[in-house]
């Protein structure tokens, strides 16, 4: 299973009534190759960094997908259509997967070299157990 | 961290070209001592960075737009390549200037 975050910008000029049915329509053309919605996220209207085909404003959007399947079809769809300025499809769950992994490992670094006080960020413990373990490994 | 700590130490201090280890002047070892840089990321235990995150990728962009060095942020190896792709990212989705002036 993969998660893909699929980022796009609907042009400005796009009526109100039209974004939300264009926006289910692309939802359904994921959902229809086996894609599952896990989040969703309409950020509205925000300010371009630079200007994008004359527009200096458009409408965010963001869908978040589990699925096996490639996207390739939503974004044939999305590079088509006239109303997206820009879309970004970006797969996630390796970089969550690894982001994991270095949290876990971030304890024993600690003891090495103790961070400077901060606003206590509430994270788990170190787990006593990998502790020895840890020292073994060096 | 052992590499970072000796990019930091004596003679090298902020500049690219450096005509060789400063002995000339002990007193600059002080000015370039103060600082003691550390990653951000490493600090706040931020191991995904995300491209949609503009705020925190915005304190990585200084005026004109670039890529905040990594000898000047503090940044880790580690960190600063996660930080590069995710800016990157961000400026295509039009989050980020690719340049400004």
């Amino acid at each position: 299973m993969r998660t893909y975050e699929v980022l796009f910008i609907l042009s400005p000029q796009v009526p109100e009534e039209e974004t939300a049915s264009l926006i289910t329509d692309f939802k359904r053309v994921a959902e229809g190759t086996g894609a599952k919605l896990t989040n969703e996220e309409a950020w509205g209207r925000r300010r371009l960094a630079y200007p994008i085909q004359k527009f200096t404003e458009g409408n965010y959007h963001l869908f978040v997908f589990d699925t096996d399947q490639s996207l390739s079809e939503l974004d044939r769809r999305m590079r088509n259509s006239d109303r997206i300025l820009r879309h970004m499809i970006v797969r996630t769950d390796l970089d969550h997967k690894r982001a994991e992994k270095l949290a876990k490992r971030n304890p024993k670094k600690e003891r090495v070299r103790p961070a400077p006080a901060f606003p206590a960020a509430a994270e788990p413990q170190p787990v006593p157990v990998a502790e020895p373990a840890a020292v073994e490994g060096e | 961290m052992a590499t970072q700590m000796r990019r930091s130490g004596p003679g090298e201090g902020r500049s690219d070209r450096q005509g060789g280890p400063g002995g000339q002047q002990a007193g600059k070892k002080k000015f370039f001592y103060r600082r003691k840089r550390v990653c951000k990321f490493c600090v706040e235990k931020i191991e995904y960075i995300d491209f949609k995150d503009v705020k925190t990728l915005q304190q990585f962009i200084p005026e004109r737009g670039k890529i905040l060095p990594r000898r000047i942020s503090g940044t880790c190896a580690l960190h600063q390549r996660k930080l590069q792709s995710a800016i990157k990212r961000a400026r295509i989705a039009a989050l980020l200037p690719f340049a400004t002036d």
